[in-house]
């Protein structure tokens, strides 16, 4: 089962069991709010992880290009989103020069 | 609260059994976006799909589906529309099993410009059976079936559609789901033949033996070979030969649709009119 209710006020989510760790979401990421995890339990070695919470900026991109059904970002409505910053960005890169993992793991 | 597709799929069914960054779940949540967004009920639609990859297409969602043989999709539609002309009939086909094995059924389906919304999910490739070469593998790729490097010549499945008939044709690819969804909301709005072109990436089997091993590298392939229809026609010939344009590529509202034409036929039988004749059509040949 899904979780469509964001928990306690939560921009983004996931729901691991339907992640199949393909890395999209992490690379169409503009603020680098994920990354992927190693986890040994996953068909590819990896799982999502939302890194940075606080820095979603409710673009959608995720949501909108997983083909997996396995992530969700709030209602603009519903949510106040954070702006973009350049440390964000600057994150998103870091992510992506690290072939999507997770930093400094 | 975010978009609920939840209540358009079968739950049991999840997680879907396709590879890892499958173009087919972007389209196949544009899909459902497009006829949330619509308003139609789930009893009026009716998702008809063909073997492949695409095959699963209606397997996942909780409409009333047919899952069908193969490249026949077209043919069951057809029935089905004629059978209940007031509800939706959507297809979902690959590109071999629309354009290969099933390629008769769409060129006629086009012909006829019955109102069937159909989803042409293009990869490339056969990718459920593991890479052998599609009517639109690009020249030059390596394949199972051509490890030489594949010579066929390949179809531009829109201008085929076009010529064919079909009333309304675009293309999209899954790098703008936004955009593809909206393509998905204008072609099923339509009346007439829909046929939606929607470009997806099998860096499974096309991508690993060409470059392109990543979900990323093969959507920034697609990418790089399509434009946007204004974009496109300012290019010059030389250009375009290596573009598909994306958009909505011919749209006719006037164009006579099928179902409307059958029930002049229904009344000639009930004897309310008299035999159909050529000066019922503009035109002749």
């Amino acid at each position: 089962m899904s979780l469509m209710v964001a928990p306690d006020n939560t921009p983004v989510w996931v729901n691991e069991n339907r992640c199949k760790a393909c890395d999209i979401c992490v690379s169409v990421c503009p603020a680098g709010v994920l990354a992927m995890r190693p986890e040994a339990k996953s068909t590819l070695g990896a799982m999502i992880e939302i890194v940075a919470l606080e820095d979603c900026i409710g673009c959608m991109e995720c949501e909108l290009t997983c083909p997996d059904f396995a992530i969700y970002v709030a209602d603009k409505k519903e949510f106040k989103f954070a702006k973009l910053t350049d440390q964000a960005k600057a994150r998103a890169k870091a992510i992506a020069d690290n072939k999507y993992r997770v930093l400094g793991a | 609260m975010a978009f609920n597709y939840d209540k358009y799929l079968r739950l049991e069914k999840m997680p879907t059994l396709w590879c890892w960054g499958c173009g087919d779940g972007v389209i196949l949540k544009a899909f459902i976006r497009a006829v949330d967004e619509l308003g139609w009920s789930k009893d009026d639609v009716c998702v008809v799909s063909g073997i492949g990859c695409s095959g699963r297409f209606s397997s996942y969602v909780d409409f009333n589906t047919v899952h069908t043989t193969h490249g026949r999709t077209i043919a069951f539609a057809t029935g089905i529309k004629l059978a209940n002309p007031s509800k939706h009939v959507v297809c979902v086909a690959g590109d071999g099993d629309a354009l290969a094995i099933g390629g008769n059924h769409t060129i006629h389906g086009c012909r006829r410009n019955i109102d069937i919304n159909f989803i042409l999910i293009n990869n490339f490739i056969y990718g459920l059976t593991n890479s052998q070469t599609s009517p639109t593998t690009p020249q030059g790729m390596w394949t199972v079936s051509q490890q030489a490097g594949n010579i066929d010549p390949t179809f531009d499945a829109c201008k085929l559609a076009i010529a064919a008939g079909a009333s309304f044709v675009g293309r999209e690819t899954v790098n703008d789901p936004r955009k593809l969804e909206k393509l998905f909301i204008k072609g099923f709005e339509h009346k007439g033949f829909s046929f939606l072109e929607a470009l997806s990436n099998c860096h499974i089997n096309l991508g690993r033996k060409n470059k392109m091993a990543s979900a990323m590298d093969n959507l920034a392939w697609i990418d790089s070979i399509t434009a946007s229809k204004a974009k496109y026609e300012k290019m010059d010939e030389d250009e375009k030969l290596n573009i598909f344009p994306t958009g909505i590529l011919y749209h006719n509202e006037k164009a006579a649709e099928y179902c409307d034409m059958y029930e002049e036929v229904k009344k000639v039988h009930q004897g309310k009119r008299k035999t159909i004749t050529q000066n019922d059509f503009e035109k002749k040949i």
